[in-house]
């Protein structure tokens, strides 16, 4: 094998590795997930095609759910790309480290909140040519293992229920661990510890007060709000003292 | 899944796709014209501040259990604790989801045997 190849090679395994510890994640939610969609009236194609095709976990909850409750279609529309909204800032961050090869915007598909973090940690770090080899492979990994997971939920989810239907109640814990691991790097000040704790606060009030689908925006509004508060406050203070 | 639903999972799944793609495609131009390689000076700050916000408003709601009570309430408390720790040890994303699963999973069997 030359060593060109051998380079190819090694950066397709890297990606592999690095997107290994993403299935602890994935499989226990989307498990869940095709759970929940047949519970729910979806059949088990209609859910892993859900999977395939919107591949944004914390969405399709929300999807099966305002489905599932009679919510008008424009409602669930607009939620879902809400919710998605955040993915608006993740390609312009790993934009710099991306050539100009055509495919790139295609393979956007694939970039979920977890490969987004594993993309900005690991492009920077690899050569140029390796880059498209590693993305592919860690981005197909969490993908299939999404679907699979679906599948698995969706099909024998069933049986899963009736053999250990204490899996059922725990499993969906695996989201806000999951939202968890995702935030736990960002409370690096004492501005930013402020604004995600508001927000935290903010999101679990409302959703206590039965404002489902309005608790996300709301929430995160409150804390972008709170964090220019803070910045006004810290520059105001910069200037008093400067 | 009637034709509406249908068309509706298809719309959710393109808007999605293109709020993946488009803001690359923008950022590439963008950067092409600016001819420059970092784009810290780039991105607007509300952008950055709204994809963390996004997130821990998920995280809020996620929280909240599907049946509320003292025993998933203390579950959700001890999982959460859990998946924290093994953060801060791994600092991976697979194994601190993994443990506090476990130990969600460990509490709610626990009250349970104690109630």
């Amino acid at each position: 094998m030359s060593s060109v190849e051998t380079a190819k090679n090694s950066a397709w395994q890297q990606g592999t590795r690095d997107a290994l510890p993403l299935l602890g994640g994935y499989i226990p939610v989307a498990i869940s997930f095709g759970l929940i969609a047949v519970q729910s009236g979806f059949s088990a194609q209609e859910t892993v095609l859900i999977s395939t095709l919107i591949y944004a976990g914390a969405s399709q909850f929300l999807f099966i759910a305002m489905v599932a409750s009679g919510v008008p279609l424009w409602l669930v529309l607009v939620m879902t790309l809400l919710i998605n909204a955040r993915h608006l800032v993740y390609g312009p961050n790993i934009a710099p480290y991306l050539s100009n090869s055509r495919w790139w915007p295609l393979l956007m598909h694939g970039l979920t909140d977890q490969i987004f973090a594993l993309a900005h940690t690991r492009l920077p770090q690899l050569a140029e040519k390796d880059r498209m080899g590693w993305y592919i492979s860690a981005a197909l990994i969490a993908w299939l293992s999404w679907i699979l997971g679906t599948a698995v939920g969706a099909i024998a989810g069933a049986e899963i229920t009736s053999r250990w239907p204490l899996l059922g109640e725990v499993m969906p814990f695996a989201l806000p661990a999951l939202f968890l691991v995702l935030l736990a790097p960002r409370f690096t000040s004492v501005q930013w510890t402020l604004t995600m704790l508001a927000t935290i606060v903010a999101a679990l009030v409302l959703k206590l007060m039965g404002m489902t689908n309005s608790a996300i925006p709301l929430a995160a509004l409150c804390g972008v709000s709170l964090f220019y508060l803070m910045q006004a406050k810290l520059k105001a203070e910069g200037k008093a003292h400067g | 899944m009637d034709k509406s639903l249908w068309l509706l999972m298809l719309a959710c799944a393109l808007g999605t796709f293109l709020l993946r793609a488009l803001p690359l495609i923008w950022m590439r131009r963008h950067l092409d014209r600016l001819s420059i390689s970092n784009n810290s000076g780039a991105m607007p700050i509300w952008l950055t501040v709204l994809a963390p916000t996004m997130i821990a408003a998920m995280f809020g709601v996620s929280l909240v259990p599907a049946h509320p009570g003292l025993s998933s309430w203390l579950a959700t408390l001890s999982g959460g604790l859990c998946t924290i720790l093994v953060w801060r040890r791994t600092r991976s994303l697979g194994w601190p989801v993994c443990g506090g699963v476990a130990v969600y999973g460990v509490v709610v069997v626990l009250l349970r045997i104690l109630a």
